[in-house]
């Protein structure tokens, strides 16, 4: 199959797989964008992987639509032959958030479906191994579900303390420095709560050399 | 008149100074730091170590196991998997050992502040001894870090690695609240405190109990070939 071929063969899929819907991207010639319902993605893999090629799922990426109570996966196929992309999005409830696995038809899937799940919670049937992957420590709930969040539960989990030596204070009034007020950071973090016994602990001398530190790398930075 | 600086030395019986002074000389010339890097303040290493900063001129060098490593550089934000490893490797080194926070991450999070997956105050779970703080911290910033850690152990102020024994409460309990009640290290180190007299008010506590609850004695690891 050449380019050409490709592209007629792809304008024609919507006659065989119904639902398929394939849009072309017009800044870049190799993308092809391609929505399909759930249910419709293994028919319409097999067909790009068997006829057109695209042996290679470089990834699999999950968006949490929680407005619309979905999640959507994109599966991204290229194919070596004809240095084109596929990207196929499909649509599946949030909940219960269950969807098929595709091991059987690209292997690497098992490693991106394990960590889909472990990052979102969205389960996929037939996968080899759906255990935790990179967050072995975690117990909560999945952390990228928008649902979650992640300032909160550092405000509660953790302590915090303020960076502000001497040496900066001058700086910032002398004009130096970049200073961005409260209102037009993203994240605004209410004022430490330190605990007696933080107090104790972060009061040695190190503190106080490490500003001296920062003043000498400010300085080096300045210099080069 | 000129005022002459005097450095405070420590007291006691001479002959015990002498030696003392003698260790802690002996100590601040030949310091090895153990090859473990986290985060990615690790990235000006390099040049530390190689020619253009040479580090080695002030008798630090690299060393490859804990056991033999005086001083344990956390390069940059610390993933609470990581603390776990980070936490095994310091109770295995021997004492006296000493820790330097590089990075910005190090001190209060840095710009992971906000981050459910990384450890925000470092020495919360470990007694820190120095801070090199910037993201990252320059070369020259890294040697004059090290200049201050020799200074302060030639002077025998830098004694961080005490707190660890004599408040080890508060260290645990804050490891706890990460890793859970089960948390266990291979390292006995109340044994340890009780043995080199280091016991101190914060030695035992309420976490301290729940470890003495939960501790499984630890069995040899099976030998296969
Ligand atoms: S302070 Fe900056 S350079 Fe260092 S670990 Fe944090 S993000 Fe990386």
């Amino acid at each position: 199959m050449n380019l050409s071929q490709f592209e007629a063969w792809l304008a024609d899929i919507d006659h065989r797989i119904a639902g398929v819907e394939v849009t072309a991207s017009n800044l870049n010639k190799r993308r092809n964008r391609v929505d399909l319902p759930a249910d419709k993605l293994v028919l319409f893999l097999e067909a790009v992987k068997g006829e057109a090629s695209f042996v290679h799922l470089s990834a699999i990426s999950c968006v949490d639509w929680i407005d619309d109570g979905e999640f959507e996966l994109v599966y991204h196929l290229w194919s070596y032959e004809l240095n084109q992309l596929i990207s196929a999005h499909i649509r599946v409830s949030r909940d219960p958030g269950e969807y098929q696995s595709i091991y059987d038809l690209y292997r690497p899937a098992g490693f991106f479906e394990r960590d889909i799940h472990e990052m979102y919670g969205l389960y996929f049937h037939g996968a080899p191994d759906m255990e935790k992957f990179i967050l072995t420590e975690w117990n909560g709930i999945p952390p990228m579900r928008k649902e979650f969040d992640s300032e909160e539960f550092v405000e509660q989990n953790f302590s915090w303390q303020e960076y502000n030596p001497e040496w900066l204070k001058e700086l910032v009034a002398e004009g130096g420095g970049v200073v961005i007020p409260c209102e037009e950071q993203r994240f605004s973090r209410s004022v430490a709560t330190d605990h007696g016994i933080d107090q104790q602990h972060s009061n040695w001398s190190g503190c106080d050399v490490s500003s001296k530190l920062c003043r000498i790398d400010s300085k080096y930075r300045g210099g080069d | 008149m000129k005022e002459i600086k005097v450095e405070n030395r420590r007291e006691g019986n001479i002959l015990s100074r002498v030696f003392d002074e003698l260790n802690e000389f002996c100590r601040a010339r030949s310091l090895f730091i153990l090859h473990y890097c986290t985060g990615c303040g690790a990235i000006e290493l390099p040049p530390v170590m190689t020619s253009r900063f040479d580090m080695e001129r002030l008798g630090v060098q690299p060393m490859v196991t804990p056991r033999q490593a005086d001083i344990l550089l956390i390069t940059g934000y610390v993933s609470i998997k990581t603390l776990k490893r980070v936490m095994l490797t310091y109770e295995q080194m021997g004492s006296p050992k000493y820790v330097i926070g590089i990075c910005s991450c190090t001190v209060n999070g840095g710009m992971y502040w906000q981050s459910y997956a990384t450890a925000k105050k470092l020495d919360e779970y470990m007694p820190v001894d120095l801070y090199i703080a910037g993201c990252m911290p320059r070369p020259e910033a890294i040697i004059s870090g090290l200049r201050s850690l020799i200074r302060n152990i030639e002077l025998g102020e830098s004694n961080n690695w005490k707190k660890y024994y004599e408040n080890y409460d508060y260290y645990l309990g804050n490891q706890q609240k990460l890793f859970g009640d089960e948390w266990q290290t291979p390292v006995d180190v109340i044994g340890e405190a009780e043995h080199y007299g280091l016991v101190g008010e914060g030695t035992y506590g309420e976490h301290t109990e729940i470890l003495q609850r939960v501790q499984q004695p630890l069995k040899p690891l099976e030998m296969r070939l």
